[in-house]
């Protein structure tokens, strides 16, 4: 196919542009994209993956905890700062009604969960628990459709303090900074990157799409994590897809003006920045009719309302809204004609450098309340197998605190979710908790141990990529030791 | 960057002609040397709609022949004298009002004196400075902590109005004591580091005050380039050390407490008691709560002291960051992309960054000097034949834009400019809303670059279409197709009685487009077509009866009005029109 063929020379292109960066001696890709893309075609299976981004850098030391008596004296000890101190409350403590909204005493004790062990072993040592609003993700993981990942981040290669201390190896550019740090969770690379890594796993499977625009698909605004080297995201917003007005009928009355309206607005343009709008709103209004029809037959129940800590009072749900978006394009495949989609959800609020517990605790809800959702969609549809979602974030945060919040760090701990993940597990060597120890960077910011290429090629191991592709699309995976972290099967 | 010099620079066909530059000062550091336009430049009509796009917040005709009949250099001098109007009283009056008829103050009080100064006032170099600081430094109704604060948030806006023609030092100072911008970035009741509880100082307003509102990432050559080691990888500005050191300089500010010191009382420190004018008067130092360890950052130390002083660590930390040689290429670019262009050329910042730094009379900072030696730059004032020169037009000018060339008042009287309310929503109107920015990051980053565009093989930054995709593109055109009618239900409506009376002839309609919306860069092919859709909508002949009158007045008055409505719409969402150029 020449698409294929297309997409093969650019990859090579872009290969040799990679090794050059790298260093190494350049390999024979084995780029099969042909093969890959009729494979996909022929069966009736399907699969998904879905970024769920946490703008603004998770606090997951409030996220996942370990309780261990040791790490929970550590904890208790460097969180408990006035005046309004974001340690959480130990495991049993029960609920105090009259205590702030969101504050920990309000909120009750953490919650445990017992992961099975059989990878990380040496987390055995420990004992863990989630937040105390998240108990549906707390269910999940018990299930077995859960599990963390601890302490990931963007790294170039395995990195100890001592070498990042005195620099001795490579770094990640931009360390803590918000739009780097996205950009680097999204792209591997800081501001300006233009090819993010899901763009690129919807480059090898758009073929198997009968149409390749509805591969990529953001419900959170554009998003470097899904533009491919030759697939574009598409966004659609709660109620699907826009219908761009004025295109059929006349337009005020003139017919000549229906006609010519649709040509001004996609015809191209000398200026760079006119011939892009343009093209946008020719994709707009060409894809539109198509996605509706099918989108607006796919039926997905609207989420619950979610009960946030802070007020203590029901409230919609946004995430879990673009989660309901999610599905229900998941649920049009059959009329969109899609086998392997890559999807962007987001939700801000994250930054949380004062305030943080009310800010965090109806964060942390919202997550856990909107991840049930999708779940249950997903076994209604049919297709908990066939969807995987992970989340990312800027950053994790400090571990100490500024007396109401947090600041900016770097490792921090992640969900994945779906039935294909191998769940109720902890993946990578939990943290030493604290101050001055030799997993953090300073202020117990997390030196990560786990890197965004490796959750990244698992994750594209998964939906099928081939392992030459992946060490194109991770630049940096071929210097790990573990390619596939085993979180899926 | 080639400049072609489209326009003839005498004998312009619009009734005015331009006298060529070269020879008198424009003032302010702008010496009209061969890389600027003298300011005794008198400029065409549509030399005028041009310079009034980047400098206003939308070309309108009587500005166009205001400004085309005098001089930029008089145009400036009677903009600098121009009263500003306070947001905050507006907001408190309608507040007061609205307690009086039993509602509730909100955003959308802001939001009726942000178009209604936008649109009807006369101060327009104010409004678009304002509007351009207002998305570098950035806070924003979108926080919890800020959506309630009406008469705050509104007083930080005056607050950029008032110190766009000062000094960015001032301007500096003003934006990181006022205390709205320290709940925005949580500098406001930040306390000193505590060693035996192991406490540290919130971060957040030590990182953006360099990163976003000064200095930026990476060290800058004046001309804004990126500075390189000799193994070509960028220099960064500072470490986290710095921001470790500079974070204890804003630790101890707190609410305005009244004018005597013994006002500051814990209480009020912590927010738990607050005087009237806390949400709008300057924070004031808590020395109780503030560091007085050593504190060291972009090269300075400021030693450990026996007695706190937050303001005296303040005018260091502030006058050390304002010195910082990158605040003139870093500021000076990024003004230029809120007003010109999104990819200046190196030459064209580094005249900037050099007005930035000595105004012609050895001041550095001087905002009036840095605003004029943006406009007047020979790379703003003519038009350039580079097919990436230029910026997309982004929603709330568009908007702006359009209320004003088409005259848009309120029809309930002049005190009022109901309705248009938060305009954020993307599937169904502007997609952006003043001061209500999702992050301290803007609604779009100086240096996002569009994936798979032409834009980005070219290497090109496009903030503005950041917020672009299948959904805006969509929620825009639909939202002005609405817009652009009469409703008797909206308080706002454009006035289109000079449009509606050369409605019978679309040649002259679209040249009024052309000349209003276009600045003249509608090109011909587009003019035919929106000729042609014009034309498609046929006025009726007069039917007349036998006393002579005409009976069919409404219908012929219902198809003038379609006529402009597709003048209008056609202008509009023509990609022509969305990038200024």
């Amino acid at each position: 196919m020449s698409h294929n063929q297309a997409s093969r020379r650019e990859f090579l292109r872009k290969a040799t542009i990679l090794t050059g960066s790298v260093g190494t001696a350049a390999a024979p890709f084995a780029l099969n994209m042909a093969a890959l893309g009729s494979a996909v075609a022929q069966s009736a299976d399907y699969k998904a993956i879905v970024c769920l981004f946490l703008y603004g850098g998770n606090d997951s030391a409030n996220m996942v905890l370990p309780t261990d008596a040791t790490s929970w004296a550590t904890y208790s000890r460097v969180r408990m700062q006035l005046p309004d101190p974001i340690a959480l409350r130990a495991m049993g403590e029960a609920p105090n009604a009259g205590a702030p909204g969101g504050s920990p005493a309000a909120l009750g004790g953490v919650l445990p969960i017992v992961p099975n062990y059989t990878v990380f072993a040496e987390n055995n040592t420990r004992a863990f628990a989630l937040h105390p609003a998240m108990t549906e993700a707390a269910e999940l993981f018990t299930a077995g459709r859960l599990a963390i990942i601890a302490n990931a981040g963007p790294l170039l290669n395995p990195l100890t303090k001592a070498e990042y201390r005195a620099r001795t190896r490579a770094v990640p550019r931009k360390l803590f900074s918000h739009n780097d740090q996205q950009s680097t969770w999204q792209a591997l690379a800081p501001e300006g990157a233009k090819i993010g890594w899901g763009g690129r796993l919807g480059d090898l499977v758009a073929s198997g799409n009968s149409r390749t625009v509805f591969t990529n698909i953001s419900t959170s605004g554009n998003a470097v994590f899904l533009s491919g080297e030759t697939t574009f995201q598409y966004q659609v917003g709660g109620g699907g897809a826009v219908q761009l007005g004025g295109l059929t009928g006349n337009l005020f009355n003139s017919a000549a003006a229906t006609t010519n309206f649709g040509s001004i607005i996609t015809a191209d343009n000398q200026n760079l920045f006119a011939k892009e709008y343009a093209a946008v709103v020719k994709r707009s209004v060409d894809a539109q009719a198509t996605f509706q029809a099918a989108y607006s037959a796919a039926v997905v129940p609207a989420p619950t309302q979610v009960i946030l800590p802070s007020t203590r009072q029901a409230a919609n749900n946004s995430l879990a809204q673009q989660f309901q978006t999610v599905a229900r394009t998941i649920a049009a495949r059959g009329a969109l004609g899609t086998t392997r989609q890559v999807f962007h959800i987001g939700i801000g609020g994250f930054d949380t450098h004062n305030g943080q517990n009310r800010d965090h605790a109806d964060l942390m809800a919202r997550v856990s309340h909107a991840l049930a959702y999708f779940d249950a969609q997903l076994n209604t549809l049919g297709l908990r197998d066939a969807v995987t979602v992970f989340t990312a974030s800027d950053f994790g945060r400090t571990y100490s605190s500024n007396g109401d919040g947090t600041d900016h760090g770097w490792g921090a701990h992640h969900f994945v979710m779906g039935g294909a993940v191998r769940g109720k597990e902890i993946y990578g060597r939990f943290p030493v908790v604290g101050l001055n120890t030799d997993d953090e960077v300073g202020r117990g910011s997390l030196l990560p141990q786990v890197s965004v290429d490796q959750i990244g090629a698992t994750i594209g191991k998964w939906f099928g990529v081939s392992d030459s592709n992946l060490n194109m699309i991770f630049p940096n995976l071929r210097n790990f030791a573990q390619r596939d972290l085993g979180f899926l099967a | 960057m080639v400049a072609a010099l489209v326009l003839a620079a005498c004998g312009g066909g619009d009734g005015s002609s331009s006298s060529s530059g070269g020879g008198g000062s424009g003032g302010g550091g702008s010496g009209g040397g061969d890389d600027t336009v003298a300011a005794t430049v008198q400029p065409t009509e549509v030399e005028a709609a041009r310079f009034l796009t980047q400098a206003t917040m939308g070309a309108t005709e009587a500005d166009i022949k205001q400004l085309s009949s005098t001089s930029y250099g008089e145009w400036f001098n009677a903009q600098l004298a121009k009263p500003q109007q306070l947001h905050r009283t507006f907001v408190v009056n309608r507040g007061a009002d609205r307690t009086a008829n039993g509602q509730q103050p909100s955003q959308n009080d802001f939001f009726e004196s942000f178009w209604k100064q936008a649109v009807t006032s006369d101060d327009q170099l104010r409004q678009r400075a304002a509007f351009a600081l207002s998305e570098i430094l950035v806070i924003s109704f979108a926080d919890a902590n800020l959506a309630g604060q009406y008469r705050g948030v509104s007083s930080y806006y005056d607050m950029l109005g008032e110190k766009a023609f000062g000094n960015y030092r001032d301007l500096l100072e003003s934006v990181s004591l006022h205390p709205m911008m320290g709940v925005y970035l949580s500098h406001r009741g930040n306390q000193k580091e505590d060693l035996a509880t192991g406490r540290v100082p919130d971060e957040n307003y030590a990182r953006e005050i360099m990163q976003l509102f000064s200095i930026g990432l990476y060290q800058l050559n004046l001309d804004g380039t990126v500075k390189t080691d000799g193994a070509g990888v960028a220099l960064e500005t500072y470490t986290h050390e710095d921001i470790t050191g500079l974070a204890k300089v804003f630790t101890g500010w707190g609410y305005f407490a009244g004018v005597n010191v013994a006002d500051r009382t814990d209480p009020r420190f912590l927010g738990n008691s607050r005087v009237d004018g806390w949400d709008w008067t300057p924070m004031q130092a808590y020395n109780k709560f503030h560091s007085t360890s050593a504190k060291s950052f972009l090269g300075v130390t400021i030693p450990a002291q026996g007695t706190p002083n937050a303001e005296a660590d303040l005018k260091i930390a502030l006058d050390t960051i304002f010195n910082h040689p990158n605040v003139g290429p870093y500021i000076g670019k990024n003004l230029i992309q809120r007003l010109v262009t999104s990819n200046p050329s190196p030459a064209y910042v580094e005249r900037v960054a050099s007005v930035f730094n000595n105004n012609g009379a050895g001041v550095r900072g001087d905002m009036k000097a840095v605003f004029k030696a943006i406009l007047m730059d020979n790379e703003a004032r003519l038009v350039q034949a580079d097919n990436t020169y230029g910026k997309l037009r982004e929603p709330v000018l568009r908007y702006s834009h359009f209320l004003r060339a088409f005259k848009a008042r309120s029809t309930q009287g002049a005190q009022n400019f109901t309705g248009i309310n938060n305009t954020e929503e993307p599937s169904n109107n502007l997609g952006q809303a003043p001061l209500r920015s999702p992050t301290v990051f803007n609604f779009f980053r100086i240096g996002y670059i569009p994936p798979n565009t032409t834009l980005a093989a070219a290497n090109k930054v496009a903030p503005e279409m950041q917020t672009v995709h299948e959904v805006t593109v969509a929620g825009y055109s639909n939202f002005m197709r609405d817009r652009i009618r009469f409703d008797a239900a909206r308080d706002v409506q454009p006035d289109y009685s000079a449009e509606l009376a050369i409605a019978d002839n679309a040649g002259a309609l679209a040249d009024r487009m052309k000349l209003i919306m276009f600045a003249g860069q509608m090109p011909d092919t587009l003019r035919n077509q929106i000729i042609a859709a014009i034309n498609g909508r046929a006025i009726p002949a007069a039917v007349r009866n036998a006393a002579g009158e005409i009976t069919n007045q409404a219908a012929i008055n219902s198809a003038k009005l379609d006529r402009v409505h597709i003048a209008v719409f056609l202008s509009v969402t023509a990609p022509d029109y969305l990038v200024q150029k």
